[in-house]
């Protein structure tokens, strides 16, 4: 019991000088996923996306239509950079990609107005970038619908309505909008807290299976196992220990940077944050496991996690939610342990639910750890016989 | 004087040559390696289909939620029937307390929950202001949007509805009354992508990245592989025939526009055909757009392939730029929010501009001139990338020739045994 040990100790320090060796390793276990981290940090700095570029069409030149210009203007998420003479013109601007959208004040609307003949605004965005489309319409559509109550109010105060009860006649039925469990409407919080992990599952899968395929490439494969005593499981252990403590590192990193610097609301102890981030580390090591056992020729397992690792970002759910996707790619999702991560931090961690509600997850993660137990008879052989090798044709 | 034009044309004709050579002898390098015909050709052809099957349902309708009613009216009733028929709605369950529906939320039975007060119906009877909660769920930025677009559309349609017959109440005609309930009439005109559906959002976008991130990762595994065979690990063999600087970077270039020319017709016209994803950009426009951009990709992949040692690295740099330049496209986040920092590294990868140019043309309809800022910055890019592999390449071949000058210099037993050694001296 105690050798076991000592090889595992042995192992871990053959792989640590190995890891000083090529600069490959310092890239991928600390320049780029540092860098990741600074990166989406920044870039989703202000959580919401504001004073996006929008045109107007002013036709009717008024006092009402500089009004509602101007009311424009001042919502924080649209901000008018032009003010433009036709609508084929502002259409030509929106194709060209320097306005998101824009509202046409047709002739004679104030006239028209006060006449209660029901002019007709129109107004357009461009629904071709999702988030922008989106923000766009909700926020175009509640502003003109504002105005258009305004001119209600101001009609009706004419007419001498008592003003208290104006607003109630204007809006009857008034929409109160939360967030459930989640004070913050930000989205660098929803991006980057899913964004992060399935960055690093792809440099913790990239560096399982570099760090065993290159033992293979380059035929050190058996001197590996014989520093581990014979034993597979001991080599394996050995060699991803020191990168279980890397990645796990950076994941508190991660955390630290999401839960401290950008304020993300944690509702669960910090030992539960240690605990799911352990477990995502140890499955996506044991899938890197699976991928090099599998396919014990590096550069096919290399493109064997590069697939599966990118399109974690698909099927986790954080672009299109999952229970709207074909019933197929409902189940393949469950193969992703960021898919389960995801959920442990939806539930525990951002909504302060109860462990029973996430615990599923747990066990997920927890099954993935038995994944290398299927291959680990081929990879030996391959260690031992080293038939995997490409042959390299010198010219 | 004609002498000289012989002279120069016979160069121009061994460039030629030479440029042909390297061309055929870098399409045999691409079919004989699997790891390469894999990213070159089974990555654009499964991805673009995997995803669209993905997508395949587009937009979420139908989203499950809970009603919580606890005004126990007519109106609230029909409150809650006209938030299932909302196409983004479906009324999966109706409690009777706050706490039920919460228990089915965090059971993710429902997505959303709307409360309608105690007070609903009398507030309506008795002309005041009554307010009726939704809770959404920030798990999924669609789930969000479908609960908003559906109950304010229903708050804002009953809204109305109430107004209306208030007014005629008050002896209004049904004109009058709609028309001070709705003094301006209001049209939405969505440009793009009308359905809001997120394959035709995203697959378009991606189709260009991959495309990008396919060559640049396949010409880095090329060149690291050729390190790796080639004694003394250089790039550039050392034969004289070779060697080059323009016809080395004109040859591959040729090589690969060929390759993923023939794969932007499957990507970029027989994809969107198939899936109805929008197509209305025409063929000229398609290809004042993608010629540049496969120009300076290659060139940019070629500038970068020198710094490749084996095989693997290039793979590293494919996973870790990957999902970041999607981000820095400027398609997920408005470009207007961006820092001008990351303006300008968004302007060092093509896949940015032509991410964005490309859903400009096909989606809106952008002509080529509207489309021009793209296009010219396009071209820079090729240009200066092609300056840049022409510079790393140039210097490959340095390297290669002066150690051919070295090796020729010795006898030929121990240059021999140099080469199969691969060691230098």
């Amino acid at each position: 019991m105690k050798s076991i040990f000592i090889n595992i100790r042995e192992v871990a320090k053959r792989e640590c000088n190995r890891m000083t060796s090529r600069s490959l390793y310092l890239l991928a276990i600390l320049v780029f996923p540092v860098l990741t981290i600074l990166f989406f940090g920044s870039l989703f700095k202000e959580g919401v996306p504001t004073k996006m570029p929008i045109a107007i069409v002013d036709l009717d030149q008024t006092t009402t239509s500089r009004i509602i210009t101007r009311n424009i203007d001042v919502t924080p998420l649209s901000m008018v950079t032009m003010n433009l003479q036709s609508e084929s013109e502002a259409m030509s601007q929106l194709r060209s990609g320097s306005i998101y959208g824009f509202v046409v004040l047709p002739k004679n609307m104030q006239a028209d107005i006060l006449s209660s003949k029901q002019p007709v605004v129109s107004y357009y965005y461009q629904n071709g970038l999702l988030i922008a489309g989106g923000l766009m319409q909700n926020d175009l559509t509640l502003i003109l619908h504002t105005l258009s109550s305004a001119i209600n109010i101001q009609k009706r105060e004419a007419m001498g309505q008592p003003e208290d009860l104006i607003m109630a006649q204007v809006q009857p039925v008034q929409l109160n909008t939360h967030q459930l469990f989640n004070p913050t409407s930000n989205y660098s919080v929803y991006i980057s807290t899913i964004v992060l992990p399935i960055m690093l599952q792809l440099f913790i899968l990239l560096m399982t299976v570099y760090s065993i395929g290159i033992e293979i490439k380059e035929r050190t494969s058996r001197e590996w196992l014989q520093t581990s005593g014979k034993s597979i499981v001991t080599a394996l252990t050995g060699k991803l220990l020191p990168y279980t403590v890397i990645f796990f590192i950076l994941m508190m990193f991660q955390n630290f940077m999401m839960y401290r610097v950008m304020q993300v609301p944690v509702h669960t102890s910090a030992g539960w944050l240690m605990l799911s981030s352990l477990l995502f580390v140890l499955a996506y090591q044991a899938i890197g496991v699976f991928c090099i056992g599998l396919l014990p020729l590096m550069r096919h397992a290399l493109n064997l996690s590069a697939f599966y690792g990118i399109l974690a970002l698909t099927l986790c759910g954080f672009s299109f939610p999952i229970e709207a996707m074909p019933p197929v790619f409902q189940y393949w999702a469950s193969g992703f342990p960021v898919r389960h991560f995801m959920h442990i931090f939806q539930s525990q961690v951002l909504a302060g639910f109860e462990l029973r509600y996430s615990i599923l997850s747990y066990a997920f993660l927890l099954l993935f750890m038995l994944l290398p137990l299927t291959v680990i008879a081929r990879l030996k052989s391959a260690l031992i016989y080293q038939n995997f090798i490409e042959r390299v044709h010198k010219s | 004087m004609e002498n000289r034009n012989l002279k120069i044309s016979a160069q121009i004709r061994e460039g030629l040559a030479g440029m042909l050579r390297i061309w055929m002898r870098e399409f045999q390098l691409i079919f004989k390696d699997v790891g390469v015909m894999v990213i070159i050709f089974a990555v654009p052809l499964v991805y673009p289909l995997l995803y669209s099957f993905i997508y395949y349902p587009e937009v979420v309708s139908d989203l499950p939620i809970a009603v919580v009613d606890l005004s126990h009216s007519a109106e609230s009733r029909r409150f809650a029937r006209n938030l299932d028929a909302t196409p983004d709605l479906r009324v999966t369950a109706q409690t009777m307390t706050m706490n039920e529906a919460t228990e089915l939320f965090k059971k993710r039975e429902v997505r959303g929950i709307v409360e309608i007060p105690e007070t609903f119906s009398a507030d309506i009877a008795m002309k005041r202001q009554t307010t009726v909660s939704a809770y959404a769920d920030m798990e999924f930025f669609l789930y969000y949007k479908a609960l908003m677009t559906g109950s304010s559309f229903v708050a804002l349609e009953t809204g109305k509805q109430i107004q209306v017959t208030n007014l005629m109440n008050e002896g209004l005609t049904e004109r009058q009354a709609e028309v001070t309930a709705e003094p301006i009439r209001l049209v939405d005109n969505v440009m793009a992508n009308s359905a809001g559906g997120f394959a035709s959002y995203g697959i378009p976008a991606a189709l260009i990245l991959i495309i990008q991130q396919t060559l640049v990762l396949a010409i880095g595994i090329l060149a690291g592989t050729a390190r790796e065979r080639h004694p003394f690990g250089t790039l550039v063999p050392l034969y004289r025939k070779r060697m080059g600087t323009l016809r080395l970077v004109a040859g591959k270039t040729a090589a690969y526009f060929t390759i993923y020319s023939l794969l932007c017709i499957y990507m970029l016209g027989m994809i969107p055909q198939w899936f109805g994803y929008a197509h209305s950009a025409n063929l000229t426009g398609i290809m004042a757009l993608m010629s540049p951009f496969l120009l300076s990709s290659i060139f940019f992949g070629l500038t970068l392939s020198v710094v490749f040692k084996n095989r693997e690295s290039a793979m590293m740099l494919y996973l870790f730029t990957s999902i970041p330049l999607l981000f820095l496209s400027g398609i997920i986040w408005p470009l207007s929010n961006f820092s001008p920092v990351w303006l300008v590294v968004r302007e060092i990868f093509p896949s940015s501009n032509a991410m964005f140019g490309f859903i400009k043309m096909n989606s809106l309809g952008a002509s080529i001139s509207e489309t021009s800022r793209e296009i010219v910055s396009l071209w820079i890019q090729a240009g200066v990338y092609f300056l840049t592999a022409c510079i790393a390449y140039g210097y490959q071949v340095y390297n290669s020739e002066s150690l051919r000058m070295d090796l020729l210099k010795l006898p030929f037993r121990e240059m021999r045994n140099r080469v199969e050694r691969g060691v230098r001296s």
